[in-house]
């Protein structure tokens, strides 16, 4: 069964098309240009829409807006296509692409998104739990590559792979697909305007 | 579904605070419309935040499209093209319903139509049972919009003039706040105002040159009105200074519409956009062509409307298309 995949949370947009096990064909670009992507990835495993099995889509946390293009165009190809989906956390994705790494996910405001036991927590840099020798990866991890450093933390070369949470990740930790209207994103942050009026 | 093929237009609307789609034929009839407002949602913070908007419109964007499709008794394969709004608005707010609209269209390899919000306002005159045909001269004021517009057919318009600070609903917004009303504050105030009378205040409407709006030094005389008066005082007269308050902002609407039409030689005045819905500017223009009250706000039937006179993007070039603010 055909599973397409993408993820819009980060600043680079990761999509792939995956039939079971085997990933045929894989892109990169932004989150507006999601569905050129999309498009590209069909044409080139030379299938239509009308074979898409499900969806799986990353949920962030990351950019609100850029998740949101990923959501809205999964709902609109549930809808159109009559597809179930599964959500999958953009950190998980990234932790799946770095085996034993902790995923740093810039959340902007001098704070990253980051896994602590297991949960999606946003931080200040200087706060993230980190062991001597600990694998840093994402475009958080990126970005605070100095403060890391200076804790001890590895962090790979900025164009190294582990650095982009590729969407066959998405594939590969979907779970039992829902409907695609019910998957909400991963914000983790209220709106300013929330905090505020408390 | 009557007669063969595809003879719909999905129209997708999500630039500011109403989650809409609709379904329209060609010839302009509205087969479904539905509108879902966040009014309620926003007024708490007594006005639209964007980010809370947005979160908003994900949630509704594909519920309110079955419904058009359920409404209409339609499917999507009957479906012909999709119109979508793709600025000026709320960016983030923009982008659910381009991201929702280009997805179903490129799953059915459907063209795209990406409409002006502020074209959209126009078209919804084009819609039956009452269509304007153009030329006219077209007020579109609303909480985002004030402006003067030559339409001179359907796929020509000149902008005459617009506001150079608030939009006229704006300003109804904030007069309401001031006198503790709540939002949307043109309804309020309309209400309120025909317990009052409108010479009971005088407020200044700022003359700027040619035939561009001005609102902010209206509510800024609110302010020191209001300021003067204690919570008794105030209780006592807010319907007075609704009143005034709204036959300044009208005034002004009309002014610039009468001199418009002198400038232009056009005798039919339309006007659209949330602000029309007003019961006084409607009173003020008894021979304007508006359209019913449910057109008047956003809603996803003038955009499809719109869609009628403007070039189909086929598939696959709108799959980048982009959202724009503002132009
Ligand atoms: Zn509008």
């Amino acid at each position: 069964m055909l599973t397409l995949a993408f993820d819009t949370a980060t600043a680079v947009a990761t999509s792939a098309l995956v039939d079971g096990d085997e990933v045929l064909a894989e892109r990169v670009s932004r989150a507006q240009t999601l569905l050129e992507d999309v498009d590209a990835l069909l044409r080139q495993a030379g299938a239509h829409p009308s074979d898409l099995g499900r969806l799986a889509v990353g949920l962030g946390p990351g950019s609100f807006t850029g998740v949101r293009i990923g959501l809205a165009t999964a709902r609109g190809l549930a809808l159109s296509l009559g597809l179930r989906g599964s959500g999958v956390s953009t950190l998980a994705a990234l932790a799946a692409g770095a085996p034993g790494g902790l995923p740093v996910v810039d959340a902007k405001r001098r704070e990253v998104f980051t896994l602590v036991d297991g949960e999606a927590q946003v931080l200040a840099p200087a706060d993230l739990p980190l062991d001597e020798g600990a694998l840093c990866v994402g475009d958080g991890a990126k970005r605070y590559r100095q403060l890391l450093e200076e804790r001890g933390a590895v962090v790979p070369p900025d164009d190294d792979e582990r650095h982009l949470p590729r969407a066959r990740f998405h594939a590969a930790l979907a779970g039992e697909p829902r409907p695609v209207d019910e998957l909400e994103p991963l914000y983790l942050r209220v709106p300013d305007a929330d905090r505020n009026v408390q | 579904m009557e007669g063969p093929g595809r003879t719909l237009i999905l129209g997708v609307e999500t630039s500011c605070d109403e989650t809409a789609a609709a379904l329209v034929t060609e010839e302009g009839e509205i087969r479904s419309s539905v509108v879902s407002s966040q009014a309620e949602l926003h007024a708490r913070y007594g006005g639209v935040v964007p980010e809370v908007a947005s979160r908003r419109h994900l949630e509704l964007v594909t519920p309110v499209i079955r419904e058009a499709l359920a409404e209409a008794d339609a499917g999507l394969q009957d479906v012909d093209r999709i119109a979508v709004t793709r600025g000026p608005g709320l960016i983030g707010a923009l982008l659910v319903g381009l991201a929702a609209a280009k997805a179903v269209a490129w799953s059915r390899r459907l063209p795209l139509v990406p409409v002006d919000h502020l074209d959209g306002h126009v078209a919804s005159l084009y819609l039956q049972p009452d269509p304007l045909d153009p030329p006219f001269l077209c007020l579109l004021a609303s909480g985002g919009h004030t402006m003067l517009l030559d339409v001179r057919s359907h796929t020509e318009r000149e902008l005459l003039g617009s506001t150079l600070d608030d939009a006229a609903g704006e300003a109804f917004d904030k007069g309401a706040r001031l006198l503790g009303l709540g939002y949307p504050g043109g309804r309020e105030i309309d209400r309120l105002a025909r317990e009052g009378d409108p010479s009971a205040y005088v407020f200044p409407v700022a003359r700027v040159p040619g035939l561009d709006f001005s609102f902010s030094g209206l509510k800024t005389a609110l302010l020191y009105a209001v300021r003067e008066l204690d919570a008794d005082e105030l209780e006592a007269r807010r319907s007075n200074l609704a009143a005034s308050y709204q036959h300044a902002i009208v005034r002004a609407l009309v002014e610039r519409v009468r001199e418009a039409a002198e400038q232009t030689g056009r005798e039919q005045v339309a006007i659209v956009g949330g602000v029309a819905a007003n019961s006084a500017l409607r009173a003020a223009l008894p021979d304007a062509a508006a359209a019913p009250l449910a057109l008047c706000t956003d809603n996803a039937a003038m955009i499809a409307s719109a869609a009628r006179w403007i070039d189909a993007v086929p598939y696959p070039k709108y799959l980048a298309l982009d959202a724009y603010a503002s132009r």
